[in-house]
């Protein structure tokens, strides 16, 4: 039953979203990469988001979009 | 210490609350006290200390021995002065003639069936009734001894602690009233009547094979050697006391640590402790004799890999060597592929440096403890809701509880002490309401009036809460008051509206949780109306997928009820071990730097950077479980463990175990070789809570002294351990008391700012938090606003587990624990504790069980998706059918090897208490118990290599 690194980030990241809908996508989204922000390491963070960015077919909807915010903003932070 | 009453000291009775006051006059000295007051207590408060041999202030008045006896003027004969309770204007007196003649007369009935073997008797020096027989003046026994008596009565040595000899018993009944009124197990009773009278433990049992749970209150409470520690009959009386903290569960109780030069003869409960109020349990009052016991670790050890014998070396040369592989990972791996973990089992102080080592030593965020399997939803869900991180009261705020709810927790076995102050009001009337797989055994309490079991089933948590909030809001329950004046108004009105739609319904819910919605409705009605309402919750609360949200839902019902604020009310978290709380304010979690403060606060994290004199990363750094799977990707290489054992106490422990392997260096600071040290290259001996000054912060936020009653075995605390490290890592920390370091602690944290030794030495203790608004601490939170202003109801949606029971795994697995062991049992399993609990064993349902096969002591295979393990079979109905319950106190048991990965959505704090199993009839130990067994010896036998190595040497 042994998970890859990633395969637990993915189950973490759905699991935040399934636990969090929230009255509209957009909130929904923004609560994810906060609380990923929030709580994961760095490293944790890049691996998902370099997932995501490949496709990410095993994340759902609502982790794959606030992974993409989060992408945003720590491009930004970077440039 | 600053006391309102002298500790040390037994009034005769408990302290009465009144705000009428009496003033009486005593031998002519004019007393006041509050109504209700015994004529005997009121003069010890003005140190006339009347004889007494039955009364002690922990216990009601009882009456029996008379030796209390005054007399009151206008009033006829002698009353005894325990139960009588002062009057205004009322004249005692305490000595005369007639009085002395009296006592004397009693004293001598006592003596006449007493061996008079004072010299060798083992309460020589510490015995009530020789001082009562002195202070009467008793100068001959006129009956002589030749009469009928109880010297050949036989002695009871079936208890590993304590002796029950009724030779020397003059049936007092403190004993039976201790058992009853302090511990609340009525496990004694006086048998018989007039001469023949005697104490009998359960139906005239021996100690071990009645009720009795070896609390120690009955050893106590003896006036005479009737009932006493073994320690004091083999070692004799101590000679010195020091007052400590309990390193056991998160009640904190404090202890008189009894003394003979630097050997512990006993604990004694201390009564000036304010958690425990002079209360023990079998653990904390007995099981000590760990803290010696050959199996502790005294030399440091290393060795190039987990496949050759240990080497003992100086703390240097280990030291040294432990510097020098953490800095080679990160020169080849780079920064962040070292981290540490700290532990709920050593001092504030302690778990403070090792998280200080990580962040500026080590110059990452990888640091983690062991409340992320326990508690760390605790953290989260209240921090969400209430806006602090902690539980909202004192331990004694439950005297004035009218309703407890309690949730996923069993008291009685894992918070003993506070079990029995539970059972205590619960005697008094308050009324129990349990939500629980299990049958705990707070419902069955002595005495206890109508209780509700609601008996979910694993993992449906969430829906039940969010049930008993449906009906309390669709019921009109709500305090409305409470709700308009302390409640975010945009986040009830939402909340409103989703815990009041149909779906939320006890009736709607029944499907998943199992529990008949009428059953939930009158719970709701019982706690919402109940005046003051508590919850407390344990781990059956957090170790879910939807453990945060749990304690939000928790947190949603107090505040909709206005059950927060005052006393007798709150949200209650019981934590597990002794310094859970402390680890979590100590900023042991990746994310936040001590008080909770986050590492990506620039304003907070400036400070740190300025005190600490480096650069602190902005980024959280690793979670425990996250290790582990980084250390499986290749990126984790190193690891620093202080007094905690992950490979047993984490689930899927083959999992761990591939982690730890996979690592290039270990180093584990702990008292014994424990199962995560069998994969260590450095072993740092640890020290045991007798050999070390510091603070622990118990459930209720109470910082306790810990306080050094023996020397370090292996020559160093644990703090001192990390300082070492960290200046041979290149990062200088100079401390030379423990007292610094809270200094530090305390310029840092905005909650800590008025904690000091000297400020502790002068409260005894002190609830955070403690500042300027606070000067000595605050017992009651939220009394009258949260930390972020209003309350916020959070939205708590039910989403069903993973793990489910399916047609390959039909039953659902819930762990737990027992009274007699303490987690992973390093520290239990090595006393006399044992004699209870030797093993763990699956518990199950007669119907699963006949369903199987199954018989009362058949070996047992379980499987999860995880693995395999194999335990004997207990059959018991506390389980409902289709559960099976186990304990994880015993490493060969490899309860966590059926565990799995499944952890809570906000926290990753595993799901221990739901694993889908399948049971069934084997015939011989399951692989991975092999493998531990063989595994086991070949690192026993490293261990003897290295002892052997280094003493030749020494020899040499």
């Amino acid at each position: 039953m042994n998970h890859s690194q990633l395969d637990q980030l993915i189950i973490m990241a759905n699991q935040i979203a399934d636990n969090n809908h929230l009255d509209t996508e957009a909130e929904s989204i923004e609560f994810i990469a906060t609380h990923i922000k929030k709580f994961w390491a760095r490293s944790m963070k890049e691996e998902l988001i370099t997932y995501a960015k490949e496709g990410g077919d095993k994340l759902n909807v609502l982790a794959t979009q606030a992974i993409m915010v989060l992408s945003e903003q720590y491009t930004s932070r970077s440039t | 210490m600053l006391q309102h009453f002298d500790p040390n000291k037994d009034y005769g009775t408990p302290a009465r609350v009144s705000e009428n006051l009496i003033t009486l006059e005593i031998d002519g000295v004019a007393v006041t006290v509050p109504e209700g007051t015994s004529v005997l207590r009121a003069a010890a408060l003005v140190d006339i200390n009347i004889p007494k041999l039955c009364a002690s202030d922990n216990l009601d008045a009882f009456g029996s021995c008379r030796l209390c006896a005054v007399q009151i003027e206008g009033r006829r004969g002698y009353p005894a002065s325990c139960t009588t309770p002062v009057d205004a204007g009322m004249k005692v007196v305490t000595q005369n003639e007639k009085i002395a003649k009296l006592r004397r007369n009693i004293m001598e009935l006592y003596i006449s069936d007493h061996p008079l073997d004072c010299l060798t008797c083992p309460s020589n020096g510490d015995c009530e009734l020789q001082d009562m027989a002195g202070a009467v003046g008793l100068r001959e026994v006129r009956y002589g001894f030749d009469g009928h008596n109880h010297l050949d009565a036989e002695k009871d040595l079936s208890n590993p602690y304590f002796s029950f000899d009724p030779s020397k018993c003059i049936v007092c009944s403190r004993c039976v009233r201790a058992c009853e009124e302090v511990q609340g197990t009525f496990a004694l009773t006086v048998d018989g009547r007039g001469f023949d009278s005697k104490i009998a433990a359960g139906q005239d049992d021996s100690f071990l094979n009645s009720d009795c749970v070896s609390c120690g209150a009955c050893v106590q409470a003896c006036p005479t050697s009737t009932l006493m520690e073994n320690n004091v009959i083999e070692m004799g009386q101590p000679e010195h006391s020091v007052v400590t903290t309990c390193a056991y569960c998160g009640v904190g109780c404090s202890f008189k640590a009894d003394m003979k030069g630097d050997q512990v003869i006993r604990m004694v409960p201390y009564k000036g402790g304010e958690a425990n109020q002079g209360h023990s349990c079998v653990k904390g009052r007995f099981a000590f004799g760990y803290a010696t016991h050959k199996d502790r670790i005294k030399t440091p050890m290393i060795r190039d890999s987990i496949n050759e014998a240990w080497r003992e070396v100086s703390w240097e040369e280990a030291i040294g060597f432990a510097a020098k592989r953490l800095k080679e990972v990160q020169a080849t791996y780079g920064r962040e592929s070292i981290g540490g973990i700290t532990s709920s089992r050593c001092t504030n102080e302690e778990t403070y440096l090792v998280q200080k080592l990580i962040r500026a030593g080590f110059g990452n965020n990888n640091t983690d403890t062991c409340a992320r399997v326990c508690h760390s939803p605790t953290g989260y869900g209240l921090k969400t809701t209430l806006g602090e991180s902690a539980g909202t009261q004192t331990f004694d705020s439950i005297k004035y509880t009218d309703t407890m709810l309690v949730i996923g927790a069993n008291p009685t076995d894992a918070h003993p002490v506070f079990g029995s102050m539970m059972r205590r009001r619960l005697r008094e009337g308050a009324q129990l309401i349990v939500a629980d797989p299990r049958k705990i055994d707070l419902l069955k309490t002595p005495h206890l009036k109508d209780a509700i079991h609601l008996p979910l089933r694993p993992g449906t948590n969430v829906a039940l809460v969010n049930s008993l909030a449906h009906t309390i809001m669709s019921e009109g329950l709500e305090d409305k008051a409470f709700i308009a004046s302390r409640c975010d108004d945009k986040a009830f009105i939402k909340w409103q509206a989703f815990i009041t739609e149909e779906r939320n319904s006890p009736e709607a819910m029944q499907s998943i949780t199992g529990v008949d919605a009428e059953d939930v409705r009158k719970a709701a009605r019982v706690y919402a109306n109940a005046g003051n309402g508590a919850i407390f919750y344990g781990l059956g609360v957090t170790e879910h997928s939807q453990g945060s949200t749990m304690v939000m839902g928790i947190a949603n019902l107090a505040l909709a009820t206005g059950n927060i604020g005052r006393e007798g009310v709150g949200v209650n978290p019981l934590r597990g071990q002794n310094n859970v709380q402390g680890s979590c304010d100590m900023g042991s979690f990746p994310h936040e730097l001590p008080g909770y403060q986050h590492v990506a606060d620039d304003e907070a994290r400036g400070r740190f950077e300025a005190a600490w004199g480096v650069k602190l990363d902005d980024e959280p750094g690793l979670r425990i479980p996250n290790m582990f799977d980084a250390a499986l990707a290749g990126s984790f290489k190193a690891l620093y463990v202080q007094g905690e054992d992950i490979a047993q106490s984490d689930p899927n422990t083959q999992h761990v175990e591939a982690a730890l392997k996979a690592l290039d260096c270990v180093i584990v600071q702990d008292i014994f070789l424990n199962e995560t040290a069998k994969f260590a290259h450095v072993l740092l001996p640890g020290s045991t809570f007798l050999e070390k000054n510091g603070t622990f912060t118990n459930a209720e936020r109470r910082i306790n002294r810990v306080r050094k009653v023996m020397p370090a075995l292996a020559g160093k605390e644990d703090w001192e351990v990390t300082v070492a490290l960290s200046n041979a890592l290149g990062y200088e920390m100079n401390y030379n008391h423990p007292s610094e370091i809270m200094d530090e602690i305390a310029s840092l944290t905005p909650s800590f700012t008025g904690v000091n030794y000297e400020r502790l030495e002068e409260l005894g203790s002190i609830q955070w938090p403690c500042n300027e608004q606070h000067p000595e601490g605050m017992p009651i939170m939220h009394v009258e606003d949260f930390p972020i202003g209003k309350g916020n109801l959070a939205i708590t949606e039910y989403v069903a587990t993973d793990e489910r029971a399916t047609r390959r795994f039909p039953l659902l697995l819930t762990t737990g624990r027992i009274l007699s062991q303490y987690n992973v049992g390093a520290q239990t399993r090595r006393t006399e504790n044992q004699t209870w609990h030797n093993e763990d064993v699956l518990e199950l349902h007669p119907h699963d069980a006949e369903e199987r096969g199954v018989n009362e002591g058949d070996w047992l295979g379980i499987s999860s998706r995880a693995g395999q393990t194999v335990l004997r079979a207990v059959i018991s109905e506390r389980m409902q059918p289709g559960v099976v319950y186990t304990t994880f106190h015993h490493p060969g048991s490899g309860a966590n090897v059926i565990t799995t990965d499944s952890s809570d959505w906000a926290t990753n704090c595993p799901e221990y208490k739901v694993t889908a199993v399948q049971v069934e009839k084997v015939t011989q130990p399951s692989e991975w118990q092999k493998n531990f067994e063989d595994f086991n010896n070949k690192q026993q036998d490293y261990l003897r290599k290295g002892r052997r190595s280094r003493s030749e040497e020494v020899g040499q």
